[in-house]
């Protein structure tokens, strides 16, 4: 086995066979951007990079930071691939590299979102049929690693942690499960009030947060309050009483009927009682809610969120859209997704203020995040942790290989995520949550499976380059380089703190 | 002296890579402030360890169990009003006194109540109650109900008195995969176990030993967290081998296939592994585990009963376990939730946010009986909700005076009333 060769700049260069960290970062000090520090920057043409200040300012003597490399255009772009589309495939790397940022930015938000192949069976699912929910996590894993457009797999993933529902409360004996992951895909980069909309009248949601059963004469109060507290405005926002008016407001939704579950209706009820049913309901046309004006609230004017009138769905989610309290909740969310663990008030309060100004458009914001400065400031390198599904994600396509997402699909539930099953109505919580050590275990396990199932191992010479920009502890280099085959160096590579992170 | 150079170099150590750490626990649980992490960490060394051989186990109820579906409050009138549909079930209730009856599934944990091994705390909740589910778990896992504190009571619990580092299961979360809040404290040693038999490295030795090289003085605002989790996990992976050579268990731990609302009792599992690690002299002080799917806003009824049934199976299989092993005097079980859930009964049959309810203790050391008092269904609050009569730190203290035998004024920063429950 080779030792590992960059590009530029040999890594671990037999006459430098011991690099330590602790030389390299005094390297770098002494001489800017110093020549032992470009060697672990191997990306870069010019190596040149920011020397990140250490974090935790007094009484941090151990705690040094990552060198960013982003100072550099190609350490840009695939930093920017890291936290937008799962990593990369080599092809997608070239391609973003050829095309620069401003230019893989502008692709990546455009590109209208590739819909996946339909689930087999998925449309049709009744009690007789079943949703196999492994089955839909595969396909969704499938098509995140097959996808044309991985940003709207990552946006559709973010949304699905955001509106969350899940398969125990929402069952499998309906299609909605599988349609609501179609709707997010869907709206994923809609503006806010049309996600809205649809997330309200998703029929999973209906079931989920038990709007499909809320009606004016005793509205069910958990959409209502979530609506407000989780998805748009945060907790402090609003009353109680809000929350009672918001549930009388929306009230009058149901859960739509396919044809397949109103035959498996009457099958079920002959055998029970050896006839048909003297009558039947018509299948619904529509994969959303169905409203049903009887079931709606139609008095006089109420109050809610201060202002008094009658109220149906749209003015109610108008209404949210006007609150203060939306804008910076949302763009908070997603700044700590895609950009910082802690964004600070007046980059939330900027970039909130742009997106109230476009009428929420998602485009618009999602643009502005990664234009941003603070996208690419060097404090933001490595801020973030990849979670569960993404570092599998980015693990089956650094190892090339789509068969693994048999693998993926059940080994998330150890690191602490598998997909249509979040652990509560807050979705997954992020970054350091991740981390226990159950997980890192679980990781680690990922990894030796991973490894063992691929069943062409890519070459690993350049992995370090390609995956983590070159940039890399004393410990993992040494441990690269004392790594006998790719399949060690792979193992080394996907288990290391650098590729946790991103 | 070894051991201190050792909790100084961990403390250090923490101070250095989780200054960042401080916050971010903080923000993705939802807190704001950032607490002044060099202010604690010239912490005065930890007191004096605490000897003795008590553990406690809790249970979370996650989402918020209806207290009046679990204690029923058979002699309030208002109850079957409240609750036309619900309320069905105190037909079949199985009575502890002329006024309240046990859900009907909670069959061994009637059987504990007849052996004055259950306490029953009524009315417990906190002042200006909120009905986020978010907001009330933090208020519950911080002891705060103003909501600015950032460390678990059970986190502070174990950082002002045992020695974590280095002997990570004297706190422990079985059968999940993340630090309940509860647990969570910059100054303690958490391990999370999801279940035994996953628990090890299934690249064998090469695999631990390169994690433990990689996880090496890893750089970045994670690198102590990471540091930590892979060292912990290395601790736990070996603790638990040994563990489990030497633990047969003495009871039955079984999914009860009549309950529909899902296959497995996940509780049970997870206290089977508590179980193991009580029995084996793991050293383990804390343990967390949770059984959720109590946010009962529909069609409560079947799911709520089968919730009591798996909780009951699994507490009674423990217990059973225990006292076999010879082990239960040195228990404590005692459970909590968010919240409890609003008496009038939704149109979808089911029950929205609400406040105070019920918290049992069980075990040997408890003296069993009713304490606190049950909130008057025909004196609701405007929002058509129960007052509360204990403040839930009052339990908690009871918890750690009477139990843990640990100050709980240097916990809390504060006395609560106390409650007789524990024997002296």
């Amino acid at each position: 086995m080779d030792e590992l060769k960059a590009p530029e700049a040999p890594l671990a260069p037999e006459k430098k066979a011991v690099l330590t960290r602790r030389t390299v970062l005094a390297a770098a000090a002494a001489a800017g951007a110093g020549v032992a520090a470009a060697r672990l920057v191997a990306l870069a043409n010019e190596p040149t990079f920011d020397r990140v200040p250490i974090t935790g300012t007094q009484g941090n003597n151990t705690g040094l930071d990552w060198l960013a490399p982003l100072g550099n255009e190609a350490a840009r772009v695939s930093h920017l691939l890291r936290r937008t589309t799962f990593g990369a495939t080599a092809e997608e790397l070239d391609r973003a590299q050829t095309d620069g940022y401003a230019k893989t930015v502008n692709r990546l938000i455009d590109t209208t979102i590739a819909e996946p192949p339909a689930l087999a069976g998925g449309d049709d699912a009744s009690q007789e049929n079943p949703l196999n929910v492994g089955a839909l996590q595969q396909w969704w894993i499938d098509w995140m690693l097959a996808s044309p457009t991985p940003f709207g797999e990552r946006m559709t993933l973010f949304w699905h942690g955001h509106f969350t529902s899940d398969f125990r409360k929402v069952g499998n004996q309906y299609p909605f499960l599988y349609w609501q992951n179609l709707t997010w895909r869907k709206n994923a980069l809609a503006d806010l009030k049309t996600m809205l909309y649809g997330v309200t009248i998703d029929p999973a949601m209906l079931r989920y947060l038990d709007l499909g059963n809320s009606t004016a004469q005793s509205p069910n109060e958990n959409y209502s309050r979530e609506l407000m507290e989780l998805f748009t405005m945060g907790p402090d926002a609003f009353t109680e009483d809000d929350v009672r008016a918001g549930a009388k407001a929306l009230s009058g939704w149901r859960e739509p009927r396919t044809q397949a579950m109103i035959d498996a209706d009457i099958k079920r009820q002959q055998m029970r009682t050896g006839q048909a049913p003297k009558t039947t309901p018509k299948a619904d046309s529509v994969k959303t809610g169905v409203f049903e004006a009887q079931r709606g609230y139609k008095g006089a004017p109420f109050t809610y969120l201060g202002e008094s009138r009658v109220w149906n769905t749209d003015a109610v989610l108008d209404k949210i859209l006007q609150q203060d309290a939306t804008a910076p909740f949302i763009v908070r969310k997603l700044l700590t997704a895609f950009v910082s663990p802690t964004p600070s008030d007046p980059y939330v309060a900027r970039l909130a203020a742009g997106y109230r100004k476009s009428r929420y458009d998602t485009k618009a914001l999602m643009r502005d995040i990664f234009m941003s400065p603070e996208f690419t400031a060097a404090d933001t390198y490595r801020a973030l942790i990849k979670s569960p599904t993404e570092v599998m994600i980015h693990s089956a396509k650094a190892l090339g290989d789509k068969t693994l997402s048999r693998l993926v699909a059940g080994q998330g539930q150890g690191m602490g995520q598998t997909l249509f099953d979040p652990p509560s109505v807050g979705g997954w919580p992020q970054n350091e949550s991740w981390v226990s050590s159950n997980t890192m275990l679980a990781r680690a396990n990922f990894v030796t499976a991973a490894v063992q199932a691929t069943k062409k191992l890519p070459s690993a010479a350049n992995a370090h380059n390609t995956q983590i920009d070159g940039v890399m502890s004393a410990q993992t280099l040494k441990l690269l380089n004392e790594a006998a085959d790719d399949k060690r160096r792979w193992s080394i590579l996907l288990a290391s703190p650098e590729f946790q992170l991103k | 002296m070894v051991a201190s150079v050792d909790k100084i170099g961990r403390r250090e150590f923490l101070r250095a890579g989780l200054v960042f750490g401080a916050g971010a626990a903080g923000l993705a649980a939802g807190y704001a402030a950032v607490p002044d992490v060099f202010a604690r960490a010239i912490y005065a060394a930890k007191q004096e360890k605490v000897v003795n051989d008590k553990v406690l186990v809790m249970i979370q109820l996650a989402g918020g169990n209806d207290g009046l579906q679990t204690v029923m409050p058979l002699a309030d009138a208002s109850y079957r009003d409240l609750r036309p549909q619900l309320s069905k079930s105190a037909d079949e209730a199985l009575p502890i006194s002329k006024d309240f009856g046990l859900n009907k599934n909670l069959v061994g944990t009637k059987k504990l109540w007849d052996d004055g091994k259950l306490a029953i705390v009524q009315g417990v909740g906190y002042p200006k109650p909120s009905f986020s589910h978010f907001d009330s778990i933090r208020v519950w896992e911080t002891a705060d109900p103003d909501r600015r504190q950032q460390d678990g009571w059970l986190g502070k619990t174990i950082a002002d008195n045992y020695d974590s580092a280095g002997h990570p299961l004297v706190g422990c979360a079985c059968g999940t995969t993340g630090i309940p809040g509860a647990l969570r404290d910059l100054e303690a040693t958490l391990t999370v176990v999801n279940s035994q038999q996953s628990f090890k490295w299934s690249g064998g030795d090469e695999m631990e030993k390169a994690m433990g090289a990689l996880y090496t003085s890893t750089p970045g605002i994670y690198g102590a967290l990471f540091d930590t989790a892979v060292t912990t996990a290395r601790d736990t992976v070996a603790q638990l081998k040994s563990s489990a050579a030497s633990y047969t268990p003495k009871a039955q731990y079984t999914d009860n296939p009549k309950l529909v609302y899902s296959s497995k009792n996940q509780l049970a599992a997870a206290l089977q592994l508590a179980a193991q690690l009580i029995v084996t002299g793991t050293g383990v002080k804390v343990l967390h585990v949770t059984l959720g799917g109590f946010d009962t806003h529909y069609t409560q009824q079947q799911r709520h009963d089968d919730l009591m049934g798996y909780f009951d199976q699994a507490v009674s299989a423990f217990y059973a376990d225990l006292a076999a092993h010879g082990m239960s005097d040195r228990v404590l079980i005692a459970t909590w939730s968010e919240f409890g859930r609003r008496p009038k009964e939704n149109a979808s049959a089911g029950t929205d946010h609400g406040t105070s309810a019920p918290v049992f203790l069980m075990g040997d050391t408890v003296k069993g009986g009713l304490y606190g008092a049950a909130p008057s269904l025909s004196k609701l609050d405007t929002g058509g909700n129960l007052a509360w009569n204990v403040d839930f730190r009052s339990v908690y203290q009871e918890i750690l005076d009477g139990h843990l035998e640990v100050d709980a004024k240097e916990v809390f920063s504060q006395s609560f009333d106390k409650l007789a429950i524990i024997r002296a």
